[in-house]
């Protein structure tokens, strides 16, 4: 993929991005643009008609979720940001600790070149990191989106990745975000916001 | 010969067309029908249950659907869950209602997603590859989810988003094994992801090793072992009651089943020694973390939950040591484990028409107040504890002298320890349960789903008797050494 540290830069500043962020909608926007830049070179390298349907599908997926979650969000608009526990500069000290960490512990990942291999695990640092610290709902769906961004990137670096894999990894991640927007819905109609620091009544 | 591989096909594909079908029905239908699907997804499961396991030595092995013993043991355990728990479900709806989906469909996306949830979960025994078996893993998140949130009330939403968020990010990190293990078998492409095609595995050891870790740890967050549990005790006691009993006897050893393959596709690359380390060091933590829990009066259902904690831990040693007395306890104890589980979830719903304050704190006397329940219960409680003579005592017992014969003697010891003080909270839960002090409660009122309950206990106990006095002849079989080889 030529001028990949460009756009790898680019994937990780989206993520960073999403980290230090406390307005939803930024943030998902931030997580879609991640998600259509991987669209531009799986669609550029695309050798069959399975390789293209599964381009497509990613770019499908991409405005699926940004169309599904600003509905949510435009029904369900808090009235002010969730607080996310940490101050901004914090999360994303933590999250570059977090990627440098799982950089040095994952030995190889396997694709070929090392370069977005650091990619790739800094997106799902990032991700791991969202989900793991902030209290609101929607941050947390990004945050499995981030990681699943990341695992798209390394799939399409991957010679050969089956793209009917490809194609259920999309489907999946679009099911588990209608699901957890129908979830989002009911937690904001019970709690009045999307803030699952209110979820707190199960402890043994 | 009906075909074996057409008959797992029809198996996924019963309660799919079921849960398209019941949706567009009206309400009066839905408990019929969803009856009518359940028998002939059931009898379709355990049919093909009965050839891959009266076959053990000739699995059927292809690119999309791998049937082995394995494959066999464990479709007959999720058609059975599943059976029983759409039988359940009336007397569930009848009691319960829903802040989730309106009242007037409520019945009909109940059961869509019941059937949906249960088609999903009969495919991931016969996956034929690690990729599909991930998306098949992470599809039961969606519709499981929905479920355990059915209700809609805070408690269960809790449960619900805690799941969903929880076992996401864990299957976010399985898969993240799985591009890594695809990246290192030569050829590239779906065949790459066979399980034939695992051992295969061309990279360094170094990084087989890290995405085997990867794998198993984020699967390990479905499956519900320690530390990554936190999700199952809260989405096991929110969840309706039949759900409950196909999360905690289906769905977690169907995922520990995925598990169980990928640790024989990579143990050549990684090291027999490695490869069943890091389940052995899944169950004993799963089992040791579950005895404080289980040492103090729970509500019902999270004292089932927290069994299923230490249950999955027995599984994953047995699995781990897998030597044939381990494999043969293996096969029992997810037998067993599933009548019981069942037996113990569904009779949730007599339960707390009896008794509400079930739900939400450990209630005593019950078989004082209501002999039948409380038989059924303490039924359910003797035999997940391991009180002989019940399949798990032989089951463990098995395991253990599997752990001593595989040269783990220390392992076998602290798993006995842990098992010994885990039988302690039961046998104290049971007694209590049963036999302890009862309040007030009204003994005239009709208990819903009862008379289902107690048929269910009387045709547990001679399975289950059986299954005891089976297993120890289960570790010289076919079925054994084929649970040993696997399908890779």
């Amino acid at each position: 993929m030529s001028g990949f540290p460009v756009l790898g830069w680019i994937l990780v500043g989206l993520g960073l991005a999403v980290v230090a962020l406390q307005r939803r909608t930024i943030a998902l926007g931030a997580v879609t643009a991640q998600a259509l830049l991987l669209v531009a070179p799986a669609l550029a390298g695309a050798r069959d008609g399975g390789q293209l349907a599964a381009a497509i599908a990613l770019a499908v997926r991409a405005l699926a979720l940004a169309t599904v979650f600003l509905v949510v969000t435009h029904r369900t608009r808090d009235p002010r940001p969730v607080q996310q526990g940490s101050a901004p500069l914090r999360r994303v000290a933590l999250a570059v600790a977090l990627a440098l960490a799982l950089t040095w512990l994952v030995p190889h990942v396997g694709l070929p070149s090392r370069g977005p291999e650091r990619v790739v695990l800094a997106l799902v640092a990032f991700g791991l990191l969202v989900a793991a610290t902030t209290a609101a709902t929607v941050f947390q769906v990004l945050g499995i989106v981030l990681v699943e961004n990341g695992l798209a990137l390394a799939a399409l670096q991957l010679p050969g990745t089956s793209w009917l894999i490809e194609l259920g990894v999309a489907f999946d991640l679009t099911l588990i975000a209608v699901v957890a927007s129908v979830f989002h819905e009911r937690i904001f109609t019970e709690f009045g916001a999307g803030d699952t620091s209110a979820l707190v009544t199960l402890r043994d | 010969m009906p075909d074996r591989v057409l008959l797992a096909e029809a198996t996924v594909v019963v309660p799919a067309v079921f849960a398209c079908a019941l949706w567009w029905l009206p309400h009066r239908w839905t408990a019929a029908v969803a009856r009518l699907g359940a028998a002939l997804t059931a009898a379709s499961a355990l049919a093909t249950a009965g050839l891959a396991l009266g076959h053990p030595a000739r699995p059927r092995v292809g690119d999309w659907i791998a049937l082995d013993a394995a494959g066999g043991l464990l479709l007959a355990v999720i058609g059975f869950v599943g059976f029983v728990a759409v039988l359940a479900s009336p007397a569930h709806l009848a009691v319960s209602a829903s802040l989730l989906v309106g009242e007037r469909r409520r019945h009909q996306a109940y059961y869509l997603v019941l059937f949906a949830f249960w088609a999903t979960l009969l495919a991931v025994p016969v996956a034929g590859n690690l990729g599909a078996a991930w998306l098949l893993v992470e599809a039961t998140t969606a519709a499981s989810a929905l479920l355990v949130g059915f209700n809609g009330r805070p408690r269960a939403l809790e449960a619900g988003w805690k799941y969903l968020i929880l076992t996401s990010l864990g299957l976010g990190v399985a898969l993240l094994g799985v591009t890594m293990l695809a990246a290192g078998v030569p050829g590239g492409g779906l065949a790459a992801l066979t399980w034939r095609a695992l051992p295969r595995y061309a990279g360094d050891a170094s990084t087989a090793t890290c995405a085997y870790v990867l794998l198993v740890a984020g699967l390990a967050a479905k499956i519900g072992w320690a530390p990554v549990h936190n999700w199952l005790p809260d989405a096991h006691s929110e969840a309706p009651a039949p759900v409950s009993a196909l999360l905690s006897a289906a769905l977690l050893p169907g995922v520990l089943l995925v598990a169980w393959r990928c640790a024989q596709g990579v143990a050549p690359v990684v090291g027999p020694g490695v490869a069943r380390g890091v389940l052995i060091g899944f169950g004993l933590t799963s089992m040791g973390t579950c005895v404080p829990f289980l040492s103090r009066p729970l509500a019902w259902k999270r004292l089932l939950a927290y069994s299923s904690l230490e249950h999955m831990g027995v599984i994953a040693l047995g699995v781990g040591f897998g030597t044939p007395l381990a494999l043969a306890g293996v096969a029992v104890h997810v037998v067993g484990h599933a009548l019981a589980k069942s037996l113990g979830f569904v009779a949730v719903t007599p339960l707390l028409a009896h008794e509400p304050q079930a739900a939400v704190r450990a209630v005593g006397g019950i078989g004082r107040t209501r002999p039948g329940l409380g038989v059924t219960l303490g039924l359910s409680l003797g035999a997940l504890a391991g009180l002989p003579p019940s399949p798990l005592f032989v089951s463990e017992l098995l395991i253990i002298a599997g752990g001593f014969a595989a040269g783990l003697p220390w392992v076998a010891g602290a798993a006995a320890l842990a098992l010994a003080l885990a039988f302690l909270g039961m046998i104290r839960a049971l007694l209590e349960t049963a036999a302890g002090e009862a309040p007030h409660r009204s003994v005239t009122r009709r208990l819903p789903g009862l008379r289902g309950v107690q048929a269910l206990a009387v045709g547990c106990v001679p399975a289950l008797l059986a299954l005891a006095g089976a297993a120890p002849w289960l570790p010289a079989t076919d079925i054994v050494r084929a649970l040993a080889k696997g399908v890779s």
